[in-house]
């Protein structure tokens, strides 16, 4: 006959211990972003409309909507996004499929992981001299766009190496063994079975870049601006900006406001993120193995 | 799955994104957070005086401004001091040639917490609290008892590449430095934001921000009565602590750009600066 000795239940006790303790601590990290989500709503929500998001600001910015710095983020996301993707996906290509592995690959790696390093502020700085002072952009949407793209290329080249990785190296073998090239067989194979993994990369740049201030701030984005954006050359108003304008340089600037603003920033990011996330569900849907 | 698509979408995008070039004339205007509100009040109205030409403003300080005008990189540097001998020695090697125009003027309001009795303070008592050599460190140092505060003084300032902290410190403490352990506030809202809910702070920005909320002291200079801060007494020149306001050209301004400064000074300009708080250049009529 079994029965439970003192050991048993000691060890019982124990487990169920650190089984809540475990538990504890995911709500722990769950509970802050409830918390900053209920304020957002609670202390923004009333400010949301449809005028809010789609006029622009007025009377010194106490009043009016966000539109100039919605679309502003809208345009320096896309920018980052068109020039740090391809070459991403360029760079973790090489280093997966072709780079052999040799000192040269790991010192590249090495760069990238430094890259990735690299505090926000020194990357507006590298973007004044570089992009806006040297290359003669001045302050614009291609010099914030260009700087960001630069700051999270790290991000895309990683997710994107690591969902490369993952394809079986049977499905190459079995292209190879058909006499396709290497070309062929990433075209085919390898990044159609890799393609949900780098739009993870490609979520996590869009989540960072939005919110990011200080590359921006130098380089691109204005307290004001009269107009839309039009050209890649113009200066724009975004989103986080704006944030940390109305909430500490504008005096007389409603309670709500500064909430607003942010709900719409962290909204933004969220539902981005939703749909990335949805199509990449779609597309493991379709994957073979 | 073929990846020609996407790229072919990404091609068009980027040719829409650089190909649009448009007709219209923006100025660059940057520096001063004291201005910087002012500046968009300007850059907001000067849309229905002009709306071919757009005036793009952005703040971070006038040590910010002064920088981007010796860069090159603005049209317009906006600045609560005046630019120094170097920057402007360097400005002048990069073949920048600032030019100066005074666009209002500023008084710079002391803030203290509604509850602080001291309505009334000299230079001199401002400068015991703020400088290094300075011995006040509590209220009752100064024979001031502050309810709601146990004693010690918070010694509210801004960082050191604000104008405001300049002129605060060559018209309050002349030679000598800042005290070490004062708090530094990133912005003139900031530092009042904290003076309203610390009995025990004493801060100072421009006017234009000052709240209900707190209280300004009038302050004497020399043995003279008292001053109280207002748009009149800096205007006039009677408040011991009021700057003038400069906006920086590069070279004596030509076509959008002189039209823009023109209007700034104009009665319609000078009112809207004087609406922000601030003393406009000469006495306006404004409604």
């Amino acid at each position: 006959m079994f029965e439970i000795s003192e050991l048993n239940k000691t060890n019982m006790r124990v487990e169920r211990l650190y089984r809540t303790l475990f538990f504890m601590m995911v709500l722990l990290l769950v509970l802050p972003v409830l918390i900053i989500l209920g304020t957002l709503i609670y202390k923004g929500g009333s400010v949301i409309s449809l005028e809010f998001l789609f006029t622009s600001p007025t009377d010194g910015m106490t009043a009016g909507g966000i539109l100039p710095a919605l679309i502003g983020t809208v345009w320096l996301v896309s920018v980052a996004l068109l020039v740090s993707v391809p070459l991403g996906v360029a760079a973790a290509i090489y280093l997966n499929e072709y780079a052999g592995n040799n000192w040269f690959t790991r010192i590249i790696n090495l760069a990238i992981i430094n890259l990735a390093g690299v505090p926000s502020i020194v990357h507006a700085l590298f973007g004044v001299g570089a992009f806006v002072i040297f290359f003669g952009f001045g302050t614009s949407i291609l010099a914030a766009s260009l700087t960001l793209a630069i700051m999270t290329l790290p991000v895309v080249i990683v997710a994107t190496r690591e969902s490369l990785a993952a394809v079986p190296m049977a499905f190459r073998e079995a292209m190879w063994n058909m006499g396709a090239t290497r070309w062929q067989t990433i075209r085919r194979v390898v990044l159609p079975n890799a393609i949900s993994g780098i739009l993870t990369g490609v979520i996590l740049e869009v989540s960072r870049t939005t919110g990011e201030t200080a590359p921006i701030m130098f380089t691109g984005a204005a307290f004001f601006l009269p107009f839309l954006p039009e050209s890649v050359f113009d200066q724009t108003m975004a989103l986080s900006l704006h944030l940390f304008v109305v909430s500490t340089q504008v005096p007389g600037v409603p309670e709500a406001l500064p909430y607003g603003v942010a709900l719409v920033l962290v909204a933004l990011v969220l539902i981005m993120n939703s749909l990335s996330i949805a199509f990449r569900v779609y597309l493991r849907g379709k994957k073979k193995w | 799955m073929y990846l020609h698509k996407p790229m072919s979408l990404l091609a068009v995008l980027l040719a829409t994104l650089v190909g649009s070039v448009d007709a219209r004339t923006v100025i660059q205007n940057k520096g001063s957070d004291t201005l910087v509100n002012v500046a968009q009040a300007w850059a907001e109205a000067y849309q229905t005086v002009d709306s071919d030409v757009a005036v793009a403003v952005s703040g971070g300080g006038s040590g910010t401004g002064i920088a981007a005008m010796i860069n090159g990189t603005v049209d317009i540097a906006n600045a609560s001091r005046k630019m120094k001998d170097k920057e402007k020695k360097m400005a002048k090697d990069r073949g920048q040639d600032p030019v100066e125009h005074i666009v209002g003027y500023d008084a710079l309001a002391v803030f203290l917490h509604k509850d602080n009795p001291s309505g009334t303070m000299t230079i001199e008592q401002l400068a015991d609290i703020y400088g290094r050599k300075g011995k006040a460190r509590k209220w009752s140092d100064l024979g001031i008892t502050v309810p709601g505060c146990k004693d010690k003084i918070v010694v509210v300032s801004r960082q050191n590449n604000s104008g405001t902290y300049a002129y605060f410190k060559k018209a309050v403490l002349g030679k000598d430095k800042f005290k070490n352990g004062t708090l530094d506030m990133h912005g003139s809202k900031d530092v009042v934001d904290l003076v309203e809910k610390t009995p025990c702070a004493i801060g100072y920005s421009g006017l234009a921000y000052a709240t209900d909320h707190l209280q300004m002291v009038c302050i004497s200079k020399d043995g003279k009565p008292c001053v109280s801060p207002s748009v009149q007494t800096a205007g006039d020149g009677s408040y011991p602590i009021a700057r003038p306001l400069m906006m920086y050209t590069n070279g004596q301004p030509e076509g959008a750009i002189k039209a823009y400064m023109d209007w700034i000074m104009s009665d319609e300009g000078q009112c809207i600066i004087s609406k922000k708080g601030y003393a406009p250049v000469r006495p306006v009529q404004c409604n």
